[in-house]
């Protein structure tokens, strides 16, 4: 009944995994789509009042609207585009930020690499959401501040991994040998020690990414994301609880689908790649 | 033991460090403000005595209305800290953040508790469940953890608040218990507060309003748990001690337990250090359910641009995370002797 | 043979993977007598800790019991219940493994490791398992103070040893060894080996000792089974098997033992590899790499030839 250490491999049933990676993958392109097709596929303006108050989903307004009139269809759509913005641009810069980061500390060393890691360790000890709430409360509002707060957050996961990694290889004999050569440090890290950091960090990103998605959802949920009439899912989760308890669901339960439906996607794909190049322990 | 001790001093200092360095990032994060957070406050038409005494307050001048250099500012600050003096609210009487902080501090507790046995019961029986089995029931315990982890806190909140409070109305919907029923306070916690001083009415209301918040915290957290305890307890089992024992013909029940102890290990440091993860959800779930802990002290706080209090919340909170983190590891080196020697 | 201890009979214990059968033990039948010291030899590959582990019905999924009886004091342990073959674990058999370090909880003190043993079996309290625990280990050269220490803190021989003494603490009958010396210095090798001769003529138990190392078998060992990819190729006591093998295989491992006294001049290796256990040959599955091989071995399995007491699965010898 209890699985021992088989004398020959282990199975790994790779097809269930398999279907959760193209499930994940479905899920993260219907999200991308509706943002790209956004005004097609809705005629509404989602910041203005274009209907009756609190009007449950008709084929008029799909998912309704909501108190001030606002067709949450058209919100759901266009705040796809808030979200998978905010999200690509903390990506980019916590990658920008962290990953050379990594790379400089892991190859020098020394003293720069400790005091780096120590800062490191104690933010990615700390809740993220709770971070981010700091710097974006302190920031204020906007796309690009909110994609900054989340992106310090990340830094740490993109730079311990990448800092991993180069270590790993940094150790490599043939990095030694290329030394031997009188290779320059620059070279090095170019040819030898980046091409094997670009899968770590596809892989981070696939495991974070969701992680991401949620911190924005939760900045957003306590408006702290994107100025109000802007639509954004969080928010919109938020704005429509009030309502709740009188029994107008779909103010919230359609923003809130949303966003698991992004945050599972990318964790299904997350996993089943992580799997496939046999990582752990690579939760953000 | 006394390598317990000297392990126990070397974390010690070696937390100094971490503290510090998330103390500086949070003060400097505070000082970063666009603007002046003093008109922020009290708006551009105030009288100058008024925002002078404000500045004051913030630590910004000094008695006689010099500026006082930002290092300075952050030694200040910090010296106040070890006094225990965690700053004043710049809102509603000037309380200390400190007071204000323990008086919503036991709900968080009493939440992240419920929560935290939701998801152990819940994740470590499912991980034990999948890593016992191959095939089909490992797959779905694994599709459960990554799914769990990926719900959004206040939409799970929500759905349950839908489902049992709104069209069922079994649940009550919000609040931490009903009005006029708290008990005397003892420890803070309602529920032990309500069983100590033997109030029924009580321990029934506090136990009806804990519910959805607990089930909510927990089923996200669970997800988690069930992969640590899942990936654990299957290293430990192809482990070859295990088929040792069996070749001893010791009973199963024991060589579970066994087994059990060997992945304890690294079960515990991961749940130790989820505790950040616990802190989020917990903000999350207060907020959906209106518990009044520090999740929604510290939103209402930034909503009203208390500075002084978020900053003094937020390094609470990078405290708290240390000292747990601090206990896991000595808790993990009690237990492994393999840490100590 | 009243002298038999345990029987072995047409063992098949196949593997199932990715689709595929590994006949890791293909029909096997041996028998084990009373206070002998059998070797068990081959490759890896051979099959030989699968049969091992068989035994005592320890093989790990994806590997099966598919066929064949374990007799052992009347009992056929592959009829057995789990709960009933608990009652052999460890007390009618012992095993010990190749490494002593991974095989130890590493969590636990050995004393109370093997004090569990006991207390597992017998009825007794822990002060007296604990005194038999000392006993144990003073008798396998242990000095008692180490009873309340970490795996982690005994060397590779001491290790090996509170293996052993686990495993023979409650006089079992028959004591199988998965390659108990491979991981140690051949000092410490040979002081073990001479702790395990003593304990089999002491206790009157019989030890199945399996190894890839024929020298220390015919050093050792009464009996000899020689194992290929999954079958058996010869059986027969030491002293005739070495001076005159009959299985191909046999002749060429002990061609390829290296001459410490002798003027050799180069190591004589068996040339080729053990087969693919997915898709053995067909026939006997040593004739890819035997120097003597017919026609019929390439199609034809050789059946089963008694030769006085010796047994071997050749067609050499008109099987």
């Amino acid at each position: 009944m209890y699985t021992f250490k088989p004398i020959l491999t282990k199975i790994i049933p790779k097809m269930p995994l398999k279907t959760m990676g193209v499930a994940g993958l479905l899920m993260i392109i219907t999200v991308i789509l509706m943002a790209v097709l956004a005004n097609f596929l809705t005629p509404y303006d989602p910041t203005k009042s274009v209907g009756l108050s609190l009007q449950p989903p008709s084929l008029n307004h799909p998912f309704g609207t909501n108190k001030i009139g606002q067709d949450m269809w058209s919100r759901i759509v266009h705040g796809a585009r808030t979200m998978l913005l905010v999200v690509t641009l903390s990506t980019i810069m916590s990658i920008v930020i962290g990953v050379p980061l990594g790379l400089i500390s892991g190859y020098v060393g020394g003293i720069l690499d400790r005091i780096l890691t120590m800062i490191m360790d104690a933010i990615y000890a700390f809740p993220s959401l709770i971070l981010a709430i700091a710097i974006a409360a302190a920031l204020g509002p906007g796309i690009v501040n909110t994609a900054v707060s989340i992106a310090i957050v990340y830094v740490p996961t993109y730079f311990r991994m990448v800092r991993g990694q180069t270590l790993n290889v940094k150790s490599q004999l043939y990095v030694e040998a290329a030394v031997a050569i009188g290779a320059g440090p620059i070279s090095i890290l170019a040819r030898y020690i980046l091409p094997n950091v670009i899968s770590i960090v596809v892989a981070v990103f696939t495991l974070s990414v969701a992680d991401v998605v949620l911190t924005e959802a939760g900045l957003s949920f306590f408006g702290l994301s994107v100025p109000a009439p802007t639509p954004d899912w969080g928010f919109d989760l938020r704005a429509g609880h009030p309502y709740l308890v009188s029994g107008y669901w779909w103010l919230v339960t359609f923003p809130g689908l949303m966003i698991i439906i992004l945050a599972v996607g990318f964790t299904f794909l997350g996993e089943s790649i992580s799997e496939y190049l046999g990582l752990r322990e690579v939760r953000a | 033991m006394a390598s317990l001790k000297i392990f126990i001093v070397a974390r010690v200092l070696a937390l100094i460090p971490t503290i510090l360095i998330l103390i500086t990032l949070v003060f400097f994060i505070m000082r970063v403000l666009p603007g002046d957070p003093v008109i922020a406050i009290v708006g551009m038409k105030a009288p100058m005595e008024r925002v002078m005494e404000l500045r004051r307050e913030l630590g910004l001048i000094d008695e006689n209305g010099n500026e006082i250099p930002l290092v300075t500012q952050y030694f200040n600050y910090l010296s106040k800290l070890i006094q225990g003096d965690f700053g004043r609210s710049l809102i509603w009487g000037k309380r200390p953040v400190l007071v204000e902080i323990m008086e919503h501090l036991p709900a968080t507790i009493e939440l992240a508790i419920a929560g935290f046995l939701v998801s152990i019961i819940l994740g470590v029986s499912l991980g034990v469940i999948g890593a016992g089995s191959s095939g089909k029931t490992n797959n779905a315990v694994r599709v459960y953890s990554a799914v769990t982890y990926a719900l959004f806190i206040p939409w799970i909140g929500m759905m349950f608040q839908l489902v049992f409070s709104v069209w069922l109305k079994i649940l009550p919907v919000g609040g931490r218990i009903g009005v006029g029923l708290e008990p005397p306070t003892y420890t803070g916690l309602y529920i032990l507060d309500s069983l100590i001083s033997n109030r029924l009415d009580s321990l029934t209301s506090s136990l009806r309003h804990i519910t959805l918040p607990a089930i909510t915290l927990g089923l996200i957290i669970s997800g988690v748990f069930s992969r640590i305890t899942r990936t654990s307890v299957e290293e430990v089992l192809r482990q070859d001690f295990v088929v040792a024992a069996r070749a001893r013909g010791l009973p199963e029940y024991k060589i579970m337990m066994h087994v059990l102890k060997n992945s304890f290990i690294p079960i515990l440091t991961m749940m130790g250090l989820q505790l950040a993860l616990l802190m989020t959800g917990a903000v999350l779930t207060e907020t959906t359910f209106s518990w009044p802990g520090m999740g929604t002290f510290l939103l209402e706080r930034i909503q009203y641009r208390d500075y002084t209090t978020v900053q003094g919340t937020v390094v609470f909170f990078a405290l708290i995370v240390a000292l747990v983190n601090l206990i896991v590891d000595i808790f993990y080196a009690y237990i492994d002797p393999r840490i100590r020697y | 043979m009243s002298d038999t201890l345990l029987e072995i009979g047409n063992l098949k214990t196949y593997y199932f993977a990715h689709g595929s059968v590994i006949k890791a033990v293909d029909d096997v039948s041996l028998g084990i007598y009373k206070r002998e010291m059998v070797g068990l030899v081959g490759e890896s590959g051979s099959g030989k800790s699968t049969l091992g582990l068989s035994i005592i019905k320890l093989v790990p999924p994806p590997g099966k019991i598919v066929d064949g009886k374990i007799i052992i004091g009347g009992e056929d342990l592959l009829k057995l219940r789990d709960k009933e073959l608990r009652r052999i674990r460890g007390r009618k058999i012992g095993m010990i493994f190749q490494d002593p370090l991974t095989c130890l909880d590493p969590l636990r003190r050995v004393g109370d490791q093997i004090i569990e043993s006991i207390m597992s079996h017998i009825k007794v309290n822990k002060e007296a398992a604990r005194e038999m625990a000392l006993k144990v280990f003073e008798r396998v050269g242990i000095s008692p103070e180490r009873i309340d220490d970490y795996p982690h803190q005994l060397s590779g021989g001491m290790r090996q040893r509170a293996m052993i003494a686990m495993a023979v603490v409650l006089n079992p009958e028959l004591l199988i060894a998965d390659e108990p010396t491979t991981a140690l210095d051949v000092v410490v090798q040979s002081r073990i080996m001479d702790l395990l001769e003593d304990l089999k003529n002491e206790r009157k138990m019989s030890i199945l000792l399996i190894t890839h190392d024929l020298a220390l078998v015919i050093e050792r060992c009464d009996r000899v089974v020689i194992m290929y990819a999954g079958r058996v190729c010869e059986i027969g006591s030491v002293k005739e098997v070495s001076n005159e093998p009959l299985h191909p295989y046999t002749k060429l491992l002990i061609e390829s033992i290296p001459n410490i006294e002798g003027t050799q001049m180069e190591l004589k290796p068996i040339p080729g590899t053990p087969p693919d256990m997915r898709n053995p040959p067909p026939g006997c599955r040593f004739w890819p790499r035997c120097p003597y091989v017919l026609d019929k071995c390439k199609s034809v399995e050789p059946s089963i030839l008694e030769i006085d007491n010796r047994v071997v699965f050749c067609h050499l010898y008109g099987g």
